[in-house]
């Protein structure tokens, strides 16, 4: 039952933090982006992994964060490298097919991108339900998608193995430029959540 | 590469197989360990995360495949009780253990090989060929016809061991 409420929460949480960096993200590349996929799901860390490389089988770069203070959570957002170059342009406002290959400016774009969208999850935390966490400045990764989400659930999947996952992909409208957003309870979130539900 | 003949292994998993079968992975910190059986043209990949199960053997759905200590003994028994391989006809092949996230202090992928490679001894396994560390992802298929690895590190051209 409490586990069912605790789902519940991370689902509410999940959706209006996803819904705010949509809105974020569309403001800065100035085209809309459509959220194709929006869950909150527990998954088996071998099965995820394993299903993750047979669907994602390309290279990516990937910005992690973490957010700290009163839920932490691990945040990633990643974007297939060839879309990077495109996200790279409409960021820089250059016309398309400017940007060729992966440098710094995609980089810094990535790493941009990933603190904005971070940053929007967290004040959706302050402003709706008054827990108050921070971003930590994101680290940027070019590597294969598998090795970056590998990296990314290490941290939790050495203690469990299942891990609470909440995921999103955006579509950006008219490009097909897609991206993918995590975030994952760190420690005792999902107990300090379940006191907040308790204490409401 | 036929799809259906190759056999995708996650993280904290092991699988075994034999000729034509392809075992595939995708490694970053941990590390992947390709056991084989010439004369079956049988092998098992082991796809491990930490060095040690600790206190983690107590746990319900505890892993074996998780840890070296007791996934390199897994998958021993594993290649003996399916496939009727024997300890001393297995060569090992080891690859992985990078360091892909500079932020994080300590160094996982090195410790998993450092812990593989004794395990191995202790069983007597060789270790025919190795590939460990970096910064970089590592792609491998294990080639149960041959015994070959196809290892392709992160923005390099795959390289066979």
């Amino acid at each position: 039952m409490e586990a069912k409420k605790v789902h519940r929460a991370l689902q509410l949480v999940a959706s209006l933090s996803i819904d705010k960096a949509s809105q974020v993200f569309s403001k800065m590349i100035k085209v809309g982006a459509k959220i194709e996929l929006e869950k909150v799901y527990v998954a088996d860390i071998s099965r995820a992994t394993e299903e993750l490389m047979v669907t994602d089988d390309f290279d990516v770069i990937g910005a992690f964060v973490d957010l700290v203070g009163d839920m932490p959570f691990k945040f990633l957002f990643y974007v297939a490298a060839d879309d990077s170059l495109a996200l790279t342009d409409l960021i820089l406002h250059r016309e398309p097919g400017v940007t060729k290959k992966f440098d710094l400016y995609v980089s810094s774009t990535v790493q941009e991108l990933g603190n904005v969208l971070a940053s929007a999850v967290t004040n959706v935390f302050a402003s709706d339900f008054q827990i108050q966490m921070k971003p930590t400045p994101p680290q940027v990764v070019h590597d294969f998608a598998s090795t970056v989400f590998g990296e990314y659930i290490m941290e939790a999947a050495a203690d469990q193995n299942e891990i609470l996952m909440i995921e999103s992909m955006f579509k950006v409208v008219r490009m097909d430029i897609k991206c993918r957003m995590f975030l994952l309870p760190k420690g005792d979130t999902q107990k300090t959540l379940s006191g907040i539900i308790g204490a409401a | 590469m036929d799809a259906v003949n190759e056999i995708t292994i996650g993280m904290a998993d092991l699988k075994v197989g034999k000729a034509p079968q392809v075992l595939s992975t995708i490694l970053g910190s941990c590390i992947g360990l390709c056991l084989y059986s010439p004369r079956h043209q049988t092998g098992g990949l082991l796809h491990l995360m930490m060095p040690f199960a600790g206190e983690s053997v107590h746990q319900l759905n505890y892993k074996k495949a998780k840890y070296a200590d007791t996934g390199v003994a897994e998958l021993i028994h594993v290649l003996k009780k399916t496939c009727g391989v024997a300890t001393p006809e297995i060569v090992a092949k080891m690859f992985g253990g990078a360091k892909v996230l500079k932020n994080v202090e300590r160094n996982i992928g090195g410790e998993n090989a450092e812990v593989v490679r004794s395990l191995l001894k202790e069983h007597g396994i060789v270790l025919k060929a190795v590939k460990v560390g970096g910064e970089n992802g590592y792609r491998i298929k294990f080639h149960l016809d041959t015994g070959k690895v196809t290892c392709q590190i992160f923005g390099g051209q795959p390289e066979e061991f």
